[in-house]
């Protein structure tokens, strides 16, 4: 056999071993057994020395053809067999996708928190700022600043839990606060203008049914500069209502009396049930509104002895104050209806992780 | 305050033109707000006025009788009216109409129906049976008589009885009258407001003056200031009797039982004028009339059947035996006006707010009356009352005024007078409203004006003498009428003068935290009770305490948020076997050194997980990743021991500089778990919030990062079990400064560790800032760390 025919006969054999091989770890195998360091072209490669010299260097290069040849076979059957390999295992590894995945911990914010942080949030864009004060206070902020002296009827509205405690001289009893609006005489002191503050705190009345708990939040609003005016009161509620409740969302303003507003007003926001049409879809009347409206709570332009009671003068200042239940306008905003209130601070599981 | 309104009744006064709708949708705008309509007589729909024919035994039934009625067609109606007769005019359900059967449950609309064999083509019907018996009154089985009920009314078969009762087209309408506003609590009040509003013509004219009789009424009036007028007028030789039918309907429309006609009279004025009046029976009234204080031991039998015992800051209306009227507030039994009662005397009086309402308070009575004496009424409204009294007795029961009238007021009236510049006016509104409009609003509430170019004064009527209280007030008046509506919003652009408190922004960035975490916030109520208290072996002699509690679940204000949770745990247990929650709520403190201070209310957060063996490991980790999330590092951790509280072995608390202690956590006592009836293990944050955010600070710091690798080794020792690994890594860094972290990985407590020891496994990383760290250097340091520990906690190197 001429070195020619044994490269010839050397490459077949190996083009149909690679072809034959059925794993890598057989390719290896032949990788070795062909082109490695005492492999069989290695070998035969060495008996080129007993050929003529001239026909060497073409010999040689024909050698090379032929380990090129053997090299490219193997890594093409390489190819084939790993991704036929790989197409075995991603076989054998496909799970039920539509088992439940491994979630991060959930936790639940509180409705009433979710509800403060929203309307922090909303009234932080027009410039009112969060603010705290206390929520067990002196009778004078809670009511005697607030133009209610003591006996007055207007206090009864308000069913005041009051500390076993003795009263002050100046301030009074000590009262659970029963609105956020001892906030107003309490910052207006401060005489820091323009005052634009947004009072969210812990209310306490004394009463506990279906739709009151002893303990609610309430929201407070107070502006106080120079010229307010009921303009802006109104500005301020028209933002507030679209942003809380929805761009449709119109308000309106009713006359009403509190004592420590002058004028009052009750706010009431169009229905978002009906649309403020009063009749439903299917034509229908709405059950969830009276002729349109759904009350929001109370509000007015502050009264002048309560800036007196701060030490404003009443003919530089002006100011609107309001004051609303958190959990009520939630409710409201969501259209969530609450068969018991009570059941905000129930703390039952399956009801706060809903949220 | 709610008035219900006849809307028939206030057109008496007012030239109105709207329909009941439009009134109310107009007038709740600018005045008292108009909550809900009643259309009156639609109950009534079906049901006319039949003439009673014949009256034919029934074959079958000894109690019942066949009548045939006259009812625009004949009828042969099935009834058991004890006292139907032949032509009498009588009240004929139609087939169709509705009726409540016997007076009771829901109405039933009447079919054609057999009874007891014997068709029947409707129903003569029982004033209870469609809704009249307050207006008619009868006996069980007795139906309702129309010319005997009416008298003077005309009848006619076929007509509907709600027109022939003049029901048909009015709407009764349930109006809120605010509390300033006791003027406007009645027709003639609230016609005042209507035609100031819709801008129609008032037509209300006050009763004439008493023609005076020749007697002397003997009074006395203790004190002006609790009764700052008493008028009295005696009217003899009147007749007690039912009152006319238009005048029942008007008491009905508003919701007050007819009585009899003096007794009436009374009621009619207070809902006409908003004027509580009495009315005593002459004869049993001994001696003198005397306004006073009650006396000791003195009781009074009043006229809602109940007796009230009188405390002597009360005050009455007493005779020579004693109290005839609890003043103010309701009439005494004794003296009150009867069927056989002859002479009469009328009171219009004015009695101290204040004193109204305590006195209704102690005795836990109200009244109409006093429900408008407490809100603050005019002295100038008494003879108003007294006058039309009179007029209507004289109408209605005859007599003939005997006596002088006698009036305690002495002094003239001088009405309030005030002033407001339109400039203020107008800046409290936003916008300039026309002076002609301001000056004719407040002339058509009846103010008397005096305005010029910038200012007005206004002469207060004696009705608004209690709720116009400056010149502001009349602001309120003017742009009310002018309409809220049509004052444009005007969003005022600024900012506030300080930015939120940072005590504001930790507590929300600390909510994320916690919900990041994977806990569930919990809202509990501030009080609780001392048995909630003492099973957490909480002392309620050192919290505030509620003067006036809802009931005993509420009564202390808490010092600490972890009762609760443990409550709220518990009955969850049930259906949760594993709980993490939390919550952020003030906690009240009482003043420490002085009761006269505010107690003190500080921010507290909770976190309770409910689970196995390892809570504990939860609770630490939440307070240090906590302690992450704010900035502090370098938080030194003590072991706490002795708190019923908390389980002994498994219980820290964390601090900062050694003193300020940022919280304590770990399991709760098994003790205070069983009290609970807590299955598990519960392992508790309690953390003060104020100490953390004190601390806290956001503003991010940046550490090179190293430029040469790091060496990483692992150390395992057995170690005593008393030896914590807080002192251990403190211990192996105090070596080098080289040592760059200590990380605790594993601690193994069991076979092939002597019981009282444990074996620790810690991660140790070293690196230097200018330089590779060469193997031997770092294995000597390993070799110093060994001596040290082996030195310094007796530790027995394993690897």
């Amino acid at each position: 056999m001429t070195f020619v025919d044994k490269l010839q006969a050397l490459a077949q054999t190996a083009n149909r071993a690679i072809k034959q091989a059925k794993t890598l770890d057989e390719l290896q195998e032949l990788e070795t057994r062909f082109l490695g360091r005492k492999g069989e072209l290695t070998s035969l490669l060495r008996g080129l020395a007993e050929v003529d010299e001239k026909e060497r260097p073409a010999l040689g290069s024909l050698a090379n053809e032929v380990k090129v040849k053997i090299e490219s076979q193997i890594v093409q059957a390489r190819v084939g067999l790993s991704q036929g390999e790989m197409q075995e295992q991603l076989h054998a590894e496909a799970e039920d996708v539509t088992e439940p995945g491994t979630r991060p911990p959930e936790g639940h914010l509180h409705l009433v928190t979710q509800a403060m942080r929203e309307i922090t949030e909303i009234f932080s864009r027009v410039g009112f700022v969060r603010t705290r004060y206390p929520e067990v206070d002196w009778d004078w902020y809670a009511f005697e600043a607030l133009n209610m002296p003591k006996d007055h009827p207007a206090r009864d509205e308000w069913e005041t839990f009051f500390i076993d405690a003795p009263p002050s001289a100046k301030m009074g009893k000590v009262v659970l606060t029963p609105h956020t609006s001892n906030a107003q005489v309490r910052e207006m002191e401060q005489k820091k203008f323009p005052i634009r503050i947004i009072n969210m705190a812990k209310c306490y009345r004394r009463q506990m049914d279906i739709t009151h708990v002893p303990m609610f939040h309430q929201f407070e609003g107070l502006y106080v500069d120079k010229n307010v005016g009921i303009t802006h009161l109104r500005g301020i509620f028209d933002y507030f209502v679209k942003q809380f409740f929805g761009p449709t969302r119109q308000t309106r303003l009713r006359p009403f009396h509190f004592r420590f507003t002058e004028p009052s007003f009750e706010i009431d926001v169009s229905c978002g049930i009906c649309d403020g049409t009063t009749k439903l879809p299917n034509g229908e009347k709405c059950r969830t509104c009276k002729s349109g409206w759904l009350e929001l709570g109370g509000s007015g332009m502050v009264h002048p002895n309560v800036l007196k009671a701060a030490g404003l003068d009443p003919e530089e200042y002006s100011g609107f104050a309001f004051g609303w239940g958190v959990e009520r306008s939630y409710m409201m905003k969501e259209g969530m209806q609450l068969d018991d209130i009570r059941t905000l601070y129930k703390n039952d599981l399956r009801f706060l992780q809903q949220f | 305050m709610n008035l219900l309104v006849s809307y028939d009744w206030l057109k008496e006064y007012v030239g109105l033109k709207e329909t009941a709708e439009e009134f109310a949708a107009r007038v709740s705008l600018s005045g008292p707000g108009v909550e809900r309509l009643y259309p009156q007589g639609a109950d009534l729909a079906g049901i006319v006025v039949g003439h009673v024919r014949e009256i034919k035994p029934h074959p079958n039934a000894d109690k019942l009788r066949v009548v045939i009625v006259d009812a625009g067609k004949k009828l042969s109606i099935v009834c058991g009216g004890s006292n139907v007769k032949e032509d009498q005019w009588v009240a004929v359900a139609t087939v169709g109409s509705k009726v409540r059967w016997h007076g009771e449950g829901d109405l039933i609309e009447l079919k054609p129906t057999e009874i007891r064999g014997v068709e029947s083509e409707g129903m003569i019907c029982a004033a209870n049976e469609i809704g009249l018996f307050e207006a008619f009154p009868h006996a069980e089985r007795e139906i309702l008589d129309l010319g005997a009920s009416v008298p003077g009314a005309k009848w006619k078969a076929g007509m509907s009885l709600a027109k022939a009762l003049d029901l048909e087209g009015d709407v009764v309408m349930d109006t809120e009258v605010t509390t300033n506003r006791p003027d406007a609590m009645s027709m003639v009040g609230m016609a005042r407001e209507a035609a100031a509003i819709l801008k129609r013509p008032f037509l209300w004219k006050s009763a004439k003056a008493i023609k005076e009789g020749k007697q002397s009424l003997s009074i006395k009036v203790d004190d002006k200031k609790w009764c700052p007028r008493f008028m009295v007028v005696r009217v003899n030789d009147v007749h007690v009797a039912s009152s006319p039918w238009w005048m029942k309907r008007r008491l009905i429309s508003a919701g007050i039982r007819p009585i009899n006609n003096l007794v009436d009279i009374t009621n009619y004025v207070l809902l006409e004028l908003g004027r509580p009046m009495h009315v005593f029976d002459a004869d049993k009234i001994t001696g003198h009339l005397h306004v006073r204080l009650a006396k000791k031991g003195e009781s009074i039998a009043a006229l809602d059947g109940k007796t009230y015992q009188l405390q002597s800051n009360h005050l009455v209306i007493a005779d020579d035996h004693g109290p005839q009227s609890i003043a103010g507030i309701m009439g005494g039994e004794a003296s009150g006006v009867t069927a056989q009662t002859k002479h009469v005397i009328f009171e219009s009086a004015l009695w101290d707010p204040v004193h109204i309402r305590r006195t209704a308070r102690d005795l836990n009575l109200s009244s109409e009356a006093q429900a408008l004496f407490e809100k603050g009424l005019s002295t100038e409204s008494a003879p108003f009352g007294l006058n039309r009294a009179v007029e209507l007795c004289q109408e209605l029961a005859g007599g003939m005024v005997a006596s002088r009238v006698f009036d305690s007021q002495t002094t003239k009236y001088k009405p309030l007078s005030f002033s407001i510049s339109f400039e203020e006016m107008n800046s409290v509104v936003g916008i300039e409203i026309p002076k002609k409009e301001a000056v004719d609003t407040l002339k058509r509430l009846g103010f008397d004006l005096k305005a010029n170019s910038s200012k007005l004064t206004a002469i207060v009527p004696w009705w608004r003498d209690h709720d116009i209280e400056s010149g502001r007030d009349l602001v309120e008046e003017v742009a009310r009428v002018y309409g809220y509506g049509r004052i444009p919003p005007m969003v005022p652009v600024g900012l506030a003068s300080r930015p939120q408190s940072s005590e504001l922004l930790w507590e929300d960035r600390l909510r994320t935290v916690a919900k990041g975490a994977g806990l569930t916030e919990i809202y509990t109520y501030s009080f609780v009770s001392e048995s909630l208290l003492m099973k957490a072996d909480f002392d309620p002699s050192k919290l505030l305490k509620v003067q006036n509690e809802l009931s005993s679940d509420f009564v202390y204000m808490r010092t600490s948020l972890l009762p609760s949770m443990l409550q709220v745990i518990a009955e969850n247990q049930e259906r949760f076997r594993e709980q993490q929650l939390f919550e952020v709520a003030h906690a009240y403190f009482p003043h420490q050194e002085k009761q006269t201070e505010l107690p003190d209310e500080r921010l507290q957060l909770s976190v309770g997980y409910l689970g196995g063996d390892d809570v504990w490991k939860k609770a630490k980790g939440f307070a240090e990743h906590l302690y992450q999330e704010c900035g502090i590092d370098h938080v030194e951790w003590h072991r706490l021991e002795n708190d019923p509280f908390w389980h002994p072995g498994r219980t820290v608390q964390a601090f900062t500089g050694d003193t300020t202690l940022l919280g304590t956590m770990g399991e709760v006592h098994p003790l205070i778990l069983q009290r609970f009836g807590i299955e598990g293990r519960v392992a508790m944050v309690d953390a003060s919030l104020e100490e953390i955010f004190a601390q806290a600070h956001s503003t991010k710091r940046y550490t090179p990062l190293p430029s040469f690798p790091e060496a990483k080794r692992d150390l395992a020792l057995v170690v005593p079990l008393e030896v914590e690994v807080q002192k251990l890594i403190a211990e192996i860094k105090n070596v080098s400064r080289t040592i760059q972290h200590v990380e605790w990985f594993d601690t193994y407590r069991g076979e092939g560790i002597p019981a009282d020891k444990k074996s620790v496994a810690l991660h140790l990383t070293f690196s230097a800032p200018d330089r590779t760290l060469e193997t031997k250097e770092v294995d000597e340091m390993m070799e110093t760390i060994a001596e040290r520990l082996v030195s310094s906690f007796r530790a027995v190197i394993r690897a």
